[in-house]
Parts: C-alpha cells; sequence; structure tokens
C-alpha cells in the first residue's frame, strides 16, 4: 500500500500543516484583537481606515494574497522564506475577519452593560475583560471557531509557493511515483488527503463545541433570557467564512 | 510604478477577467440550482437523503478547496472521468460553492414560519403550489443575503483555479511575472480588478435586496 510505504514523508507533511496552522492561528487572532480595537474606537476618524483595511483584505482573493506576499515582498527589501510568507498573508487575512467577528460579538453586549461595569468602578480594560467579553463569547465563538478551521484550510495554499506542508508532499509522493511506476496514484492519494484535512477541521469545531457550551452555561438556566434573542439577531447577519 | 507596462499588459489582464467571468458565471448558476435543490432534499423528511446532502455539505465545507480542485482535476481521470481544465474548474468551483449555498437556503427554508404552511392549507393550495408560489419566494428572499456572500467568494475563489492552469485573471498574471518580473504592476492592477468586481457584485446584492424587499417596505 503506497500510502503506508510513504507514511514518514506524509507525516512529515502533516507535521508541517500542524505547525503552520498554529503560528497563523496565533498570528491570525493577534492581528484580529489589533484591528477590532481600531474598528470599535468611537472616533469616526480613526475606525474608518480600520474598516477599510479590513475590507480590503477580505476581498482579495486569498490566493492572490499569498503570491502577492510571496512576489512582491522581496522587492521592498523583506525575503520571507515560504513558510512564514505564508504565514503572515493568511494570518492578516484571518486577523481582518476575525477583526469582524469580534467586534459583532462586542456590539451584541448592550451598553448598559458597559456604563454598569464604568459605575462600579471597573475601569476600561477590566470592564472589557470581565464584564463584557465573557457575555459577547457566546456570539464570538461559533463563527470564530469556524473561522480557526478556514484557516487550517488556507494553509494548504503554502503548496502554491512550496511550503512543504501536506498538500505539497501529497503533490511530490503523485509525482515521484508515477515517474517511477507508471499510473498516478493522485486519486487515492489526494483522497486520503481530502478526509486528513476533514478530521483535523472536525476535531477543531468539536473543540470548539466544548468551548461554547462552557460559556453558555450562565444563560441555560434562563430560556427566555434576553440574550438569547440577542445571540439569533446577530446570528442572522451572515459573515463572510467562504474564502477559504 | 510604470503605468505604460500596466496599460500594454491590459489587454491580456482582461482576457483574463473574461475568463474569470465566464466560470464564475457558469459555477454560480450551476452551484445556485444545485442549493435549491439540495436545500429541497435536505429538508425533505427523507432520512436517508438529508444524510446524504448534509454529510456532503459537512465534508465540503470541512476540507480544503485547493485540494478539491486536485483531487477532480489529478484524481478523478485515474478512475477514467477525463475532463477539461475548463470544466474540472467550473466543476471544483460549482461543488465547492452548492455546498454553502444549500446552507445558506436551508436557512431560508427554516425562516419560512409554520403559520404560513397552515395559511396556505386554509386557502387549499396544493402542496407544489404552496411551495413554488409560497415558501421559495420567501426562503430565497431570506436567504439572499447570505447566498449574495457565497457568489462574491466564488468570484474570488476562480482565482485558486490558476493552480490548474486555467488561464483567468491571476494566472495572466503571475504568468507575465514569470517572464518579465513586474509584480508590482502585475499584483497591483489584479487586486484593483477583483476588488473593483467585489464591489460592482455587492452593490448589486445590496440593490437586489431592497428590490425585493419592497413588499415589506411600506410597514
Amino acid at each position: 500500500m503506497l500510502l503506508l510505504e510513504y507514511k514518514t514523508f506524509l507525516l512529515e507533511g502533516l507535521y508541517q500543516t500542524l505547525l503552520l496552522s498554529l503560528v497563523v492561528a496565533f498570528g491570525g487572532s493577534l492581528v484580529a484583537i489589533f484591528l477590532s480595537f481600531g474598528l470599535t474606537q468611537q472616533s469616526k476618524v480613526v475606525s474608518r481606515p480600520f474598516y477599510l483595511v479590513v475590507e480590503v483584505l477580505r476581498d482579495i482573493p486569498l490566493m492572490v494574497a499569498v503570491l502577492l506576499t510571496y512576489f512582491v515582498l522581496p522587492n521592498i527589501g523583506l525575503s520571507l522564506d515560504p513558510f512564514w510568507s505564508t504565514s503572515l498573508s493568511i494570518s492578516l487575512w484571518g486577523g481582518a475577519n476575525g477583526a469582524q467577528i469580534i467586534r459583532a460579538g462586542l456590539m451584541s453586549v448592550p451598553s448598559a452593560q458597559r456604563e454598569t461595569a464604568a459605575a462600579f468602578g471597573l475601569r476600561s480594560w477590566k470592564g472589557l475583560v470581565f464584564v463584557i467579553l465573557p457575555q459577547a463569547m457566546p456570539v464570538i465563538l461559533p463563527p470564530y471557531v469556524s473561522l480557526l478551521t478556514s484557516l487550517v484550510q488556507a494553509t494548504s495554499l503554502g503548496a502554491v509557493v512550496g511550503v512543504h506542508e501536506l498538500l505539497r508532499s501529497a503533490q511530490v509522493l503523485i509525482e515521484q511515483t508515477t515517474i517511477s511506476r507508471g499510473g498516478s496514484p493522485a486519486f487515492v492519494v489526494y483522497g486520503f488527503i481530502l478526509v486528513i484535512y476533514f478530521v483535523l477541521c472536525w476535531l477543531i469545531s468539536r473543540a470548539g463545541r466544548v468551548l461554547e457550551s462552557h460559556f453558555a452555561r450562565p444563560y441555560a438556566r434562563q430560556p427566555h433570557a434576553t440574550r438569547k434573542s440577542d445571540v439569533t439577531v446577530i446570528a442572522a447577519k451572515p459573515i463572510d467564512l467562504t474564502n477559504a | 510604478m510604470d503605468w505604460v507596462y500596466i496599460y500594454k499588459a491590459l489587454p491580456d489582464l482582461m482576457n483574463g477577467l473574461g475568463m474569470t467571468l465566464l466560470i464564475s458565471g457558469v459555477a454560480i448558476c450551476l452551484s445556485l440550482l444545485l442549493g435549491v435543490i439540495g436545500a429541497a432534499l435536505r429538508t425533505s423528511g427523507i432520512r436517508p437523503l438529508e444524510m446524504l446532502v448534509t454529510g456532503y455539505v459537512e465534508f465540503i465545507r470541512g476540507t480544503p478547496y485547493l485540494v478539491q480542485i486536485f483531487f477532480i482535476f489529478y484524481g478523478l481521470p485515474s478512475i477514467g472521468l477525463k475532463l477539461s481544465i475548463f470544466w474540472s474548474g467550473a466543476l471544483a468551483l460549482t461543488i465547492w460553492a452548492s455546498a454553502f449555498h444549500i446552507e445558506s437556503f436551508r436557512a431560508g427554508l427554516a425562516a419560512v414560519g409554520q403559520g404560513i404552511r397552515d395559511a396556505s392549507a386554509s386557502l387549499s393550495l396544493k402542496r407544489w403550489q404552496h411551495a413554488w408560489f409560497i415558501v421559495l419566494p420567501l426562503a430565497l428572499r431570506a436567504a439572499l443575503p447570505s447566498a449574495m456572500n457565497t457568489i462574491v467568494a466564488t468570484v474570488k475563489n476562480s482565482s485558486y483555479l490558476q493552480a490548474i492552469g486555467l488561464v483567468e485573471l491571476t494566472f495572466v498574471a503571475v504568468d507575465r511575472i514569470a517572464y518579465e518580473f513586474r509584480t508590482v504592476e502585475m499584483f497591483a492592477s489584479i487586486c484593483v480588478i477583483y476588488l473593483f468586481c467585489v464591489f460592482i457584485l455587492s452593490g448589486l446584492g445590496h440593490w437586489l435586496e431592497h428590490r425585493l424587499n419592497r413588499p415589506f417596505a411600506g410597514r
């Protein structure tokens, strides 16, 4: 069996994919937090440029963004290897999408909560972390988890610029065996890769659901609480994660 | 920035844009059709069919689009299904987009309330009349925003097809870069073109939403 024969080669690819996913999830979240601060500023002069940046980052096709970072950055003297240039472009894209998710979550918390927190003497960041964020979490988490799975899927774009992740190692494996044995094993190998990615994303959304139920617990006992309707209203607004 | 170079490259870029729009157009039409059919099957009440459609949606949404493209282009010929670059690209794009359309149309169907079913039953409408004249217009309207998102994403994601050598906008740019190394000029122009397409399409979507909302706008 071909797949078993080249097990270590494919595992090496999977390791790179996981590494890239981790870097991208971390980097993307950092970018998302930074951008969402900009988006939620009261002053229009500050928030407008952030909106523009977020829109442009989301509207450029991810494929173009990955190629662009790889080919254009050396022109301004920043030569990154394929791994880091892919991480950078996917992080920026994920950050822009994540920022919109976080913004929508923060907006879903009634402003009275912020005012009450301030009245209790919780200064801005304390109020944000201890009062606003726990309430925003049920709104933020579901789309954010699906963003994370999109990021894992997006790491396959690294293959286009030559990162040796799972898809690239599958390509190499297929090329090699086609030459050495005749007859392309593409169907089996790509099918196998599809399944691996699917399991990976499924595990992430499973873990996400555990987290979601943790944050939903305070509202579980009161089915008629106002929170529930807030959640459905926000969820009705589509957030575009369809790019990856 | 060399504007003269961009000007000279424009005819090529426009050809690429033509291919991008053509393949996206084909995929959008087919995937919308599949989306409506899939959503209807998903809510049909026949368990095996429902599970099949749900599995399809989950699998397509849970796997990278690029791998799907490679699977279709390189994998399918080895089981005897040989498609041209254009049609394997169109197939990949259609399969990918239809999974998202099924989801949004299913949500749209779910938004049509039980009261409406009772109302059309009391008017003694037949099942197909109820489905065609009552449910479909309401469900499509409810599904429009997220369907529009998917349509825009279809155009953007046609750029992935450069990886299998479809001569569309991104391919043209990368191809010229390989010979002439004008990276900044080429990427700047295709980014502008893509942004332009996205703005036009989402503007069209907003207009359509507004236009279709007319029966409810007076209240």
